[in-house]
């Protein structure tokens, strides 16, 4: 019986008109496109410089911000007013205002006496891009002067240089942290969501009506659907690591065995989920509706896109209940810094313990016989 | 004695409030073609679901295939037929993808699939359809097609909900053909209809108003008991008087 029940799930996925196509064209754009769009680095600080120095000196601190390779200079000889201008119609993220005797306090001997003449204005519509603009101003600037200072006492004043050393992803690259992210969104999407519409379209169509009358067993039926779903999910996964790596060479650096273990326990959780909604909604609007509700929850909150660690407590505390957290977390924990299993047992435990409980309702409100 | 493959005591389903099914009784014989008339909304559908284990009755007790309806549904399920109102084949398969899914479902094995397959399709003469998509084929082929694979598993029983709503009279003509022969061999076949010429081929009908079985014996019976020249005319008056009366 199980036999024929997959067999005719596998015919029915492969001839959708819209769905082989899609789970081939996931992978690729997870992998080439989203990791650049969902970026979160600061470049490209547009910026703006006001020069009434004049002198040697302001123009090797120009020099040097422009060379930093954080902005794009938009102006190097502006007008105080046409600068604040520009500032004011959002075309420029920073002002960089070097006042009249910035030499002269680089050569001042009573070394950092008074303020530095340098202003910096930030445009912080964007909190974020604005505060990390005016970082990289601040490092700039100082870095400059304490390199130029021909004072002795800064000279004699003792020196922190610090270095630090990034575990992990020593190049800060973005996109490395956020590829498992994305594949996480993926799956849940592919599992989640369609084996849901599949059911609803077979209440829709009738033909739910004709399994129902038939022996087959409520739960063979599931687990018979959710086959080729499972299927497409192990075939993205492994897709989406192996353009990663010959794309950008990221290689995962944890356990292949992992992978499989957690992709397989979200799936559960994710196709119960579907399973559930399904049951509960009689047509496909209904059901499309709901899944939309919940999958904006589930995105937003599972710490793919922001840290979990900057919500608020309550915000915290909702993410708890997130699969997708779980999944993510071990994710990146297993892709990023090689853990495996033992190391991450308390998301495999909560994504089953959720998994179980979603399974668990989803197949006793399932009703065969009304 | 008669063998009883339906038997129905004091059946009631309600809706809430509402009563679909208001204390009906009957028993269907072996090979039986059993027709269950009825007003739409008169309660026959929910009736049938329930002798088809896919809904509980409210109260009641009652038997098909010797199963019991109120606690036996699934084994009901193993040896009843059923063709709902709403076409219910997989469109996206084809013709003889339904029959191995749904030949597969009841426990057949991929030979005796086969052989069903090739005897129903040329008892059908849908041969050349084999390899079609049902999505594509004619309404009327269908509803063939359909039965076909109601009876893919020898079921005892076949329910037929409305089968031949929206086809052409000769295409009908020809699915009672079907149905006459099938019931030559044994199966009970307990159908709904609305088409009153359809009634006319049955062995025996009940009318149903209301959620109450209000007539009930072969048509020759039912005409002259009320005194009507055809099947139409007892339905009229049956159904009728149950409207008056609300």
């Amino acid at each position: 019986m199980w036999k024929y029940l997959v067999k005719k799930e596998f015919k029915q996925f492969l001839r959708d008109p819209g769905m082989p196509g899609m789970v081939l064209m996931f992978p690729f754009l997870i992998i080439l496109v989203f990791p650049f769009a969902t970026n979160m680095e600061i470049r490209n600080v547009r910026l703006v410089m006001v020069d009434n120095d004049h002198s040697d000196r302001s123009h090797l601190l120009m020099e040097k911000c422009a060379s930093s390779g954080w902005f794009e200079v938009l102006d190097v000889n502006a007008a105080p007013e046409s600068a604040q201008a520009l500032m004011d119609r959002g075309r420029t993220d920073a002002i960089l205002t070097i006042d009249n005797g910035f030499s002269q306090y680089l050569e001042d001997t009573r070394g950092g006496g008074g303020s530095v003449p340098v202003g910096i204005k930030v445009n912080t519509v964007n909190g974020t891009r604005g505060s990390i603009a005016g970082q990289y101003l601040n490092t700039c600037v100082t870095g400059f002067i304490s390199d130029n200072m021909v004072s002795s006492s800064a000279a004699a004043m003792p020196g922190f240089d610090v270095s630090g050393s990034y575990r992990f992803n020593p190049y800060l690259d973005y996109k490395l942290y956020m590829i498992p992210g994305l594949i996480v969104i993926a799956i849940t999407m592919m599992c989640g969501f369609l084996p849901a519409l599949n059911i609803v379209s077979e209440k829709e169509k009738g033909t739910i009506e004709q399994i129902n009358v038939t022996p087959v067993k409520k739960t063979a039926f599931i687990a018979c659907k959710m086959v080729p779903y499972v299927a497409v999910a192990y075939f993205m996964v492994f897709t989406c690591l192996l353009l990663a790596y010959l794309v950008f060479g990221y290689s995962c650096r944890g356990s292949y065995f992992a992978i499989i273990v957690y992709t397989l326990a979200h799936i559960l959780v994710m196709a119960s989920f579907g399973l559930l909604v399904s049951n509960f909604s009689e047509n496909t609007q209904q059901a499309m509706f709901v899944i939309w509700f919940f999958s904006m929850i589930f995105m937003l909150m599972s710490g793919v896109f922001t840290p979990i660690e900057s919500m608020p407590q309550w915000a915290k505390t909702i993410t708890y209940a997130n699969p997708l957290r779980y999944f993510a977390d071990a994710m990146r924990a297993i892709f990023l810094k090689g853990c495996g299993i033992r190391e991450t047992w308390p998301d495999l435990a909560c994504l089953l313990g959720i998994g179980s409980l979603t399974m668990t309702w989803a197949v006793l409100s399932y009703k065969k016989t009304a | 004695m008669e063998e009883k493959t339906v038997m129905i005591r004091n059946l009631v389903k309600k809706f809430g409030s509402f009563t679909a099914v208001d204390n009906i009784s009957f028993e269907v014989s072996r090979g039986e073609i059993f027709g269950f008339l009825g007003a739409n909304g008169a309660g026959k559908t929910t009736a049938m679901r329930i002798l088809c284990g896919l809904s509980k009755p409210t109260s009641g007790e009652g038997t098909v295939a010797g199963f019991s309806i109120n606690s036996e549904q699934e084994q009901i399920k193993r040896h009843i037929g059923y063709m709902s109102q709403k076409f219910s084949l997989y469109p996206d398969l084809k013709v003889w993808e339904n029959f191995e899914l749904f030949g597969g479902i009841y426990g057949l094995n991929d030979k005796e699939i086969r052989i069903k397959t090739d005897s129903m399709l040329k008892a059908l003469s849908l041969e050349d359809a084999r390899n079609m998509y049902v999505r594509d084929m004619p309404l009327g082929w269908k509803q063939k097609l359909a039965f076909s694979i109601a009876m893919v598993h020898d079921p005892e029983i076949v329910f037929l909900d409305e089968p031949t709503g929206g086809v052409d009279p000769v295409t009908r003509r020809n699915f009672w053909e079907t149905i006459y022969d099938a019931a030559s061999k044994g199966v009970t076949v307990f159908v709904t209809t609305h088409y009153m010429d359809e009634a006319e081929y049955c062995d025996r009908v009940s009318i149903m108003v209301d959620g109450r079985i209000e007539a009930l014996g072969s048509p020759a019976e039912l005409k002259e008991a009320y005194g009507a020249a055809d099947m139409d005319g007892v339905f009229t008056r049956i159904a009728g008087r149950g409207a008056a009366g609300q």
